[in-house]
């Protein structure tokens, strides 16, 4: 029973929080960092327990965002009603890609990725069905409450919550599935994995497809919240980056690693830009880079790797982290 | 064939030698390295920072910014890899992109809040100005920048499969436990290799300024062409690059004109995903 | 499960909101929020734009009686307030209509900001505008140009600038005149970035020019930050149009003036939408082979002792010695108006400020602009913003030179470039 306190705790503090800090920044925040957790958590299903690093992961998320905009701009509906459109063509995208460069080792897979997210992305910018350059918005006044349109950010924060926790239960269920179990054999070497039969290249495939399916509901949920998406906002490199660096600076192919990796450079992000952005000197970024050289550089497993390591000290089973083969090399 | 397409195809080609020239850097440590570089493009962007302040300070042009920037910009890779690569380098690819990523944007906006944002050019006759070849125009600037490609490729070439440090170069990249056990020592060939691709890549950004504009983030719209010509090429092959870099150039171009100015990335980035699926060891890689 | 993590992670995120969320303290200052890119491909635009509206709080908030019938800027402060200084809260929109939104609502429910002004790019307007409308919160507009902006139905936002429609009408009458006097303009070719500022304004300048028995021969869309342009200039040399209009940012403005250049092709007659041409640093790096370049304006420097003179040497040193160009002319505007409506509503409550807003009727001996004045319709479009043509005939200046009565020279034609 001991073991559920910390999590109930947790769990706790994060349901209460809204409740705690209850300026529309704060809670905003709060949101934000929920939001980029989901997309960098569904990443991490193929980046990090799949080992197979997506640098254009965006391309799914701009396929939710699309798909629910669309689904108010052109029919009508509320956005919501676009989810689904938005998981099947993310789930096909991610056949396409994966079937014939996962067989191949890591760098074309992120290559391919990259080139299908900025082909699609020049694609929608020249599609006036899309919206073009323009975009496409929400609605502005909401109709209805599934309209998902919002004044204050304390009910996105706890739908997104949901969501979150929806996707880390379906992470940790696929983590100690049999699929998991072929990913971690496969992660410590394919090779070996291969030769007693794990079926890789499919399960590498699978990983993929389920993680670009959560991404695009990631994507739909911030048209939402935004009202707004267009080709910079849903399809930019930018965002695909994002997710990758949540969830290595948190710990790829750990549970809560993008979580963690949300929840420090949403804030950092907001922080820097509040404090040093108005003098326009760029040091925003400059603060923001030399932080992330220096966790790749002393803790490239990620800050959760950290904790866990000055915890498993204290505590009285030892850990045996998914994050041993987060660190091998490729 | 009409003049202009000859125009066209000859722009394309002096387009292509300009992203081969910055693209062989990073195809070396590519593929000797086995490192993503996302801070490639913002090294690029250094060496026309580097050309620039030579010509505000001593008022001369490429001719000596270039060595100039190669030195700069080799110190600086030095400093790089061991402050950074070397760590990163043992961790899994998502480690060093996203060390890499943090470095770009470091470099990046360091360099926009020393110089601002304000968009610098070098003035326009700095190698001499365009002249006409039976009707074709050829800018002086482009078409040294071109030479130097074929040359900077060249060397590296020579450098890898004729001279000795090249051998133990490549010892390292192919196996460097058994090179360090022939008494290779891989530390300082990796320092060595990346302190020559950056050496290299601040040559292209020195004569790549004398013709386009120079601005800090110069770096995003050249670094994703950088990387799409070293996969075309094949990792590691620095005369694939120039091939790819060639073949990439002559595609924008002429598809630029033929289609439309819209199209020509599309073009380029479904060229590279068939290779992708066909070939995807590139042109000139091995898989 | 490793939860003590998450306790970690909520430890942090508590501290660095709560390090975020401290309001600062209010005294007789009317605090007015400002977005703009303050990095990114923008940060040019963004720099220019706050150093004007820097010079624009100096002036209000110092004595400037040599500044004429400028409103506010004889006292010191806000005389509708007591004298109460104006504070503008920047931020940085760094290019993203996301941020920009959050730093919208930041200003707004941290710094109780009184009012917006921003954004630049219409995409981010449109974004950060959204919040402000949500929240009841005036947002003085002055520089983007897109049309969807006051088709929202929106009550709380204003713009001052004259827009694409606008613009281009006035390119039609230009031409009109020209060909009135023998120039020759049947053949006109756009050539414009794909983004959003491209996109609409290239589509509203087609879309008038038809309706006025004008049409487009050349429909040359690029992707904006491209690395080379020379297939574009050659199908404009091909096709040898006898106008080219360009809808560019600064980068791709400086790469088609030096991809001409080197392609020796000069078009008979070239006019720029603004923005990029228009950006100081084009002038310092290409301006002296782009010599005839034509260009719209709402703004000139006028002869010395004038207001616009000494404004401009007032905002050249807040620039680093760059004068003041349209874009940042038009921000500065959109900030007099602002201010100038707080002033008449003598409060900073929003209800009032708004009130002030659309009761807004400036005589145009009251702008630093050329417009024809400043009154909004009831969609909060300024109806008297006007333009007029502007050439840089010596590669160094931009000089008015149509309509006649506004004009300080007569055009020149043919395109000189080099």
């Amino acid at each position: 029973m001991r073991r559920f306190l910390w999590p109930l705790v947790a769990l706790a503090l994060v349901i209460a929080y809204p409740l705690l800090f209850t300026t529309p920044f704060q809670q905003r925040l709060g949101a934000l960092i929920l939001l980029y957790a989901i997309a960098a958590s569904a990443w991490n299903i193929v980046g990090g327990y799949a080992g197979q690093v997506s640098v254009g992961h965006v391309v799914f998320f701009g396929c939710g965002a699309y798909a629910a905009m669309a689904a108010y701009a052109h029919f009508g509906l509320p956005p919501l009603v676009g989810i689904p459109g938005g998981i099947i063509i993310s789930v096909a995208i991610a056949a396409v890609i994966g079937v014939p460069t996962l067989r191949l080792s890591g760098h074309y897979f992120s290559m391919a990725t990259i080139a299908v997210a900025e082909l699609v992305r020049l694609i929608v910018t020249n599609t006036d069905y899309l919206g073009a350059a323009v975009g496409l918005s929400g609605p502005t006044v909401p109709r209805t409450v599934f309209d998902l349109s919002f004044t204050s950010a304390l009910p996105y924060y706890y739908l997104f919550l949901l969501v979150l926790l929806t996707t880390l239960g379906i992470t940790w269920w696929m983590a100690n599935s049999r699929m998991g179990f072929y990913l971690r054999a496969i992660r410590d070497s394919e090779r070996a994995a291969r030769s007693l039969g794990a079926p890789a290249s499919r399960t590498k495939l699978y990983a993929f497809m389920l993680s670009a399916g959560l991404t695009s509901v990631a994507g739909a949920l911030y048209a939402m919240m935004f009202g707004f998406v267009d080709p910079e906002s849903g399809l930019g490199i930018l965002i695909s980056v994002k997710m990758l660096i949540m969830a290595a600076l948190g710990g790829a192919g750990l549970l809560f690693g993008p979580l963690v990796g949300a929840a420090i450079l949403v804030p950092l992000e907001e922080i820097s830009n509040n404090l040093l952005g108005g003098k326009g000197a760029g040091l925003t970024f400059v603060v923001y880079g030399a932080i992330i050289v220096l966790i790749a550089r002393f803790q490239p497993g990620g800050i959760l790797t950290l904790i866990n390591r000055l915890w498993a000290g204290r505590s009285k089973t030892p850990e045996t982290t998914v994050a041993a083969g987060a660190t091998h090399a490729p | 064939m009409s003049l202009i397409l000859v125009q066209v195809i000859v722009g394309g080609l002096l387009l292509g030698a300009v992203y081969a020239l910055f693209s062989s850097g990073l195809t070396l440590i590519w593929g000797m390295m086995n490192i993503v570089n996302f801070a490639h493009g913002d090294f690029v962007m250094l060496g026309m920072y580097v050309a620039f302040m030579v010509w505000t300070v001593l008022g001369v042009g490429p001719f000596v910014g270039a060595p100039v920037a190669a030195l700069v910009l080799a110190t600086l890779g030095i400093i790089v890899y061991f402050g950074l690569i070397r760590s990163v380098m043992k961790g899994p690819m998502l480690a060093q992109i996203l060390g890499t990523f943090g470095l770009a944007l470091l470099l990046r906006y360091s360099v926009f809040w020393g110089f601002g944002a304000n968009f610098m050019t070098l003035p326009d006759n700095i190698v001499g100005g365009t002249f006409d070849v039976f009707g074709i125009r050829i800018q002086a600037s482009r078409l040294l920048a071109g030479v130097v490609a074929l040359l900077v490729t060249l060397g590296l070439h020579l450098l890898l499969t004729r001279t000795s440090l090249g051998s133990k170069m490549l010892a390292v990249a192919e196996d460097a436990t058994a090179a360090q056990l022939m008494g290779i020592r891989p530390d300082t060939m990796q320092a060595i290799a990346w302190a020559i691709a950056a050496g290299a890549t601040g040559i292209a950004g020195a004569l790549i300024a004398t013709f386009f504009y120079i601005a800090p983030t110069v770096g995003e719209t050249l670094g994703i062409v950088a990387f799409v010509t070293v996969s075309l090429g094949g990792f590691g092959s620095v005369p694939g690059a120039l091939v790819a870099g060639l073949l990439i150039g002559v595609i924008e171009s002429v598809s630029a004109y033929e289609i439309g100015a819209i199209y020509k990335d599309i073009a380029v980035y479904s060229l590279f995903l068939c290779f992708l699926w066909f070939r995807p060891q590139g042109l000139m890689g091995k898989m | 499960m490793r939860l003590r993590h998450v306790l970690g992670l909520l430890c942090a995120a508590a501290i660095s909101v709560a390090l975020v969320g401290t309001a600062s303290a209010q005294d007789k200052t009317v605090k007015i929020g400002g977005v703009y890119p303050l990095s990114g491909n923008a940060a040019s635009a963004g720099a220019h734009g706050k150093a004007a509206i820097e010079t624009a709080i100096d002036i209000i908030n110092n004595a400037h009686p040599e500044l004429g019938s400028l409103p506010l800027a004889k006292n010191a402060g806000l005389p509708g307030l007591g004298g109460a200084k104006v504070e503008v809260i920047f931020a940085d929109n760094q290019g993203s209509p996301a941020v920009g939104q959050n730093q919208a609502l930041r200003l707004i429910t941290e710094e109780k900001v009184v009012a917006l002004s921003g954004a630049y790019q219409s995409g981010i307007t449109l974004t950060t505008s959204a919040i402000s409308e949500k929240y009841g919160i005036p947002y003085v507009n002055g520089e983007s140009v897109a049309a969807n902006l006051t088709e929202r139905g929106f009550k709380w936002f204003f713009r001052v600038t004259p827009v694409a429609a606008d613009f281009a009408k006035i390119y039609l009458d230009f031409l009109k005149d020209m060909k009135a006097g023998g120039v020759k303009t049947d053949n006109v070719a756009i050539v414009h970035e794909n983004t959003e500022y491209g996109t609409s304004v290239a589509g509203v300048i087609a879309s008038v020019f038809k309706d006025n028995g004008l049409s487009i021969a050349q429909d040359i869309a690029y992707s904006a930050n491209t690395t080379d342009v020379q297939s574009q200039v050659l199908q404009l040399k091909e096709k040898k149009p006898d106008v080219v209009i360009m809808v560019s940012y600064t980068s791709d403005a400086i790469l088609y003036v030096k991809t001409m250049q080197s392609l020796d092709y000069k078009p008979p007659m070239l006019i720029a939408d603004n923005s990029g041409f228009s950006d100081p640093s084009f002038i310092k790096a290409v301006g002296k082979i782009a010599q005839g370049v034509f260009n719209r304006s709402s703004w000139g420097v006028g002869p010395p002792g004038s207001t616009s003179f000494l404004i401009n040497e007032m905002y050249k040193k807040k620039s680093g010695g760059d004068d003041l160009d349209d874009t940042s002319a038009r921000q500065m505007q959109g900030f007099f108006v602002l201010c100038d409506a707080i002033d008449r509503a003598g409060s900073t409550e929003p209800d009032k400020i708004q009130a002030a807003l659309k009761a807004t009727d400036l005589k145009p001996d009251q702008l630093i602009m050329g417009y024809k004045g400043v009154k909004f319709d009831d969609k909060g479009q300024n109806i008297l913003a006007s333009g007029l043509v502007i050439q840089l005939q010596d590669g160094e200046n931009y000089v008015p030179v149509w309509p006649k009565d506004r004009a300080r020279t007569a055009p020149a034609l043919p395109y000189k470039g080099w």
